[in-house]
């Protein structure tokens, strides 16, 4: 890649970055009403857990199921602390929410790193519904399928707008750190390890670490994405915990394509939106998914970024007249 | 190249983003009562979130042919819940940012209403609750913008401990046990259930606790376990589709035969009697929130066959519920003479009088000022045969009647709640 190309392409991510951090700030100026902000919020929440679980899938190949497990932990966290012992300590439950995913995904990632495939997916499957149990079933101190409810937020974030900046930042500065680290030499790596794990091994490189590595990163970032959600609902429930939790990023990443670093991050806004402005219409919003997921896995296998990519480059073939390049796709995983 | 394509990409969907709330907001009718309903509508307790929207409509279009006080039509929006807190969270917040609802309405899960209750409190919009049983809601996580309409499970419980207090001069009983789904509605059942048992002075001997899993599609472990622990009386907690398949497994092993079948908070839902038939056996005691064929009333009479020629089919409980919740606003709003006053429609709910079906001759549900909760009476009954209402072969019948000062949650126990 030439000089030029480079300062192109900085350019272009300055410009993505810049309208990406515009769009979203502009919510509470441009909304309606309250509601959109907590549309807002939800979006960017479920696009940070949807972008940390494709660090284990799309990029690493790691099926996971259990995620949200520390989604869960995220929440619980904040729900638990706040019911107990005060909006006040808030931040030191969003640290010790983070300190404990730190501990419990590498006790958890020691061993469910050891086998791969199906094997490593009904591990994390097992783990988390061993979690959403036991949380069910502490009536006494988590509320069982009651949940908590009632959880206020300090300060300034009480109020609805300053915590939407303050989900905001933290979202799109996760994303950023996450894109860095995809795109850096560890994520290449990661890549390697998906795509053929041997040559990583002749390579010097040691796949299990790296492995527990992207497992660990995931995981806190799906706790930081649990934490948040927590000040939005100003409630928590088992749900968070529960496998179809983990089933929905995986929807989201499969609709928007797990080839491409913000393939999950649109299909958490699809999905998002769809059940939002559907779901308002009928109770056959499910179904609506459903069809859109088939057409979309037998028509765009490379979900809504890789199919939007395709269409874009066969216009611009078409209109110039040559072959399209297709180079970035062939990589694995587009910018 | 291909990566500036993925920014756009994303760009356009974050722009839809803005632009379809944007496009979708829309200008309130005039002198229209807006009530946004929540209810799941699918999945296994999708028949209770359907038959509470039937009756909705059916009591939305009696009050819209009469008209409010003030020129008022009511309108419901009604959103599948999917049973799930946080998703009815979200659905309540859009009915109250967009669509401007006056109230909030309808939840058949406890766990989702007590998500939406504290939407309900920061908002300043009131909630009435259609069927949901966790006495918590007007106890524990009381707040003044929340209203139920239908008996919480302690009524249930308490009108349960006077029929077994009743019941052991006949049928002497002493050993009791219970089954009921693992999480916070069949725990609640149980410990409300003993609670009133020793505030009733009647002694027991607890020989058993079985907690299978909500829809548990194999109950033959917990059978033989109750056989053997031969209790007189087994207490259940069951709902809907897990009252059925247990009903149907214990008859096969002979279980009615040995003891007692007790069920007073949801084993009486018409759902059980539709589904099992013939099958169902005879003399097990059970009670719901409404019943088919009992108050013999013109008004339960004309609500049951209304709702029949509406749907093709006869009640469950919860319809009764989501019935009593419409007339309860008509009659709020006709008081307060508009729907946008929240603070004075509370006051015109508290200790407010409703004439509804389930009500027998000579008295009227009334709703408790303390606490919001409705008052009604609690009829218990046994299984009997009667082809009055098919499918079914088997309803209740030899009813015992409890009336709600018999039954209400009492001030000490609100008092203990509330000071956690």
């Amino acid at each position: 890649m030439g000089r030029s190309d480079m300062k192109s392409l900085c350019n272009g991510n300055m410009l993505g970055w810049g309208a990406l951090i515009l769009a979203f700030a502009l919510v509470p100026v441009l909304m309606t009403s309250q509601y959109q902000l907590n549309v807002a919020c939800n979006v960017l929440i479920w696009a940070l857990f949807a972008t940390s679980f494709n660090m284990l899938w799309g990029v690493t190949g790691m099926l996971s199921f259990g995620q949200a497990l520390y989604y869960g932990v995220g929440g619980y966290a904040i729900g638990l602390t706040v019911t107990y012992l005060g909006s006040q300590w808030y931040f030191a439950a969003f640290a010790a929410g983070l300190l404990f995913t730190l501990v419990l995904s590498f006790l958890l990632g020691l061993l469910v790193i050891r086998v791969g495939g199906v094997y490593y997916t009904m591990l994390t499957l097992a783990f988390g519904q061993l979690a959403w149990q036991i949380m069910f079933k502490l009536y006494d101190f988590t509320g069982g399928d009651d949940g908590l409810q009632g959880i206020t937020l300090p300060g300034l974030l009480a109020n609805k707008v300053y915590y939407y900046y303050f989900v905001m930042i933290l979202v799109l500065l996760a994303v950023w750190v996450l894109k860095r680290m995809a795109y850096s030499p560890f994520g290449l790596i990661l890549r390697g390890v998906r795509q053929n794990p041997n040559r990583v091994r002749f390579l010097g490189r040691r796949v299990r670490r790296n492995q527990l590595r992207v497992y660990i990163v995931a995981s806190l970032f799906a706790t930081v994405a649990g934490a948040l959600m927590a000040g939005v609902d100003g409630s928590v429930h088992t749900d968070m915990f529960f496998w179809t939790t983990s089933g929905e990023v995986i929807l989201m990443s499969v609709l928007g394509g797990i080839s491409h670093f913000f393939g999950p991050f649109c299909g958490a806004v699809v999905i998002i939106l769809i059940e939002d402005i559907v779901g308002a219409h009928t109770e056959y919003w499910s179904l609506l998914i459903g069809s859109i997921i088939m057409v979309m896995v037998i028509g765009f296998p490379r979900g809504l970024v890789g199919g939007a990519l395709d269409v874009a480059a066969k216009v611009r073939a078409t209109l110039q007249g040559a072959k399209h390049d297709d180079t970035t796709l062939t990589a694995g995983l587009g910018k | 190249m291909a990566g500036k394509h993925g920014w756009k990409c994303l760009a356009v969907g974050l722009l839809s983003l803005i632009a379809v709330p944007l496009a979708q907001a829309a200008a309130p009718a005039e002198k229209v009562i807006r009530i946004g309903a929540m209810y799941p509508m699918t999945g296994r307790p999708g028949l209770y979130g359907m038959d509470s929207v039937a009756a909705a409509e059916m009591a939305i279009d009696e009050i819209n042919a009469k008209g409010v006080a003030g020129g008022y039509k009511i309108d419901a929006i009604f959103t599948d819940s999917k049973a799930k807190p946080a998703y009815a969270v979200r659905v309540a917040n859009r009915y109250i940012a967009e669509d401007k609802v006056h109230f909030l309405f309808g939840v058949v899960s406890s766990g989702v209403g007590l998500a939406v209750t504290e939407v309900s409190k920061q908002n300043k919009v009131i909630f009435i609750g259609t069927d949901h049983a966790a006495t918590e809601l007007t106890v524990d996580n009381f707040q003044p913008y929340y209203f139920r309409v239908s008996n919480d499970t302690f009524q249930s419980m308490a009108a349960g401990a006077l029929y077994l207090k009743e019941m052991a001069k006949t049928k002497p009983w002493k050993k009791i046990a219970y089954i009921g789904p693992d999480y916070s509605y069949g725990h609640a059942q149980w410990d409300e259930l003993r609670y009133n048992l020793d505030r009733f002075g009647v002694p027991f001997e607890v020989v058993g606790e079985y907690w299978p899993k909500l829809s548990d599609p194999d109950y033959s472990a917990y059978i033989t376990s109750i056989i053997k622990d031969k209790p007189d009386v087994l207490v259940a907690g069951f709902w809907g589709g897990d009252t059925v398949a247990f009903i149907k497994q214990a008859k096969a092993y002979g279980m009615f035969d040995k003891l007692t079948y007790f069920h007073p908070d949801a084993g009486g839902n018409y759902e059980l009697m539709s589904a099992m038939g013939d099958e169902l056996p005879l003399g097990l005691i059970l009670s719901a929130r409404h019943h088919n064929n009992w108050p013999v009333t013109e008004r339960n009479k004309k609500f049951v066959e209304e709702f029949k020629k509406r749907t093709g089919r006869y009640p469950t409980y919860a319809a009764e519920g989501a019935y009593a919740g419409i007339y309860a606003i008509a009659q709020a709003v006709e008081k307060v003479g508009n729907p946008d006053d929240a603070d004075a429609l509370v006051k015109a709910m508290e200790g407010m009088k409703l004439n509804l079906p389930e009500d027998p001759e000579g008295f009227v549900s009334i709703i408790d000022p303390g606490t919001h909760q409705i008052m009604q009476v609690q009829a218990i009954g046994t299984t009997i045969a009667n082809a009055d209402f098919p499918p079914a072969k088997v309803m209740l019948g030899n009813w015992s009647v409890y009336q709600p000062a018999d039954i209400f949650v009492p001030a000490e126990y609100i008092a203990a709640k509330r000071k956690k």
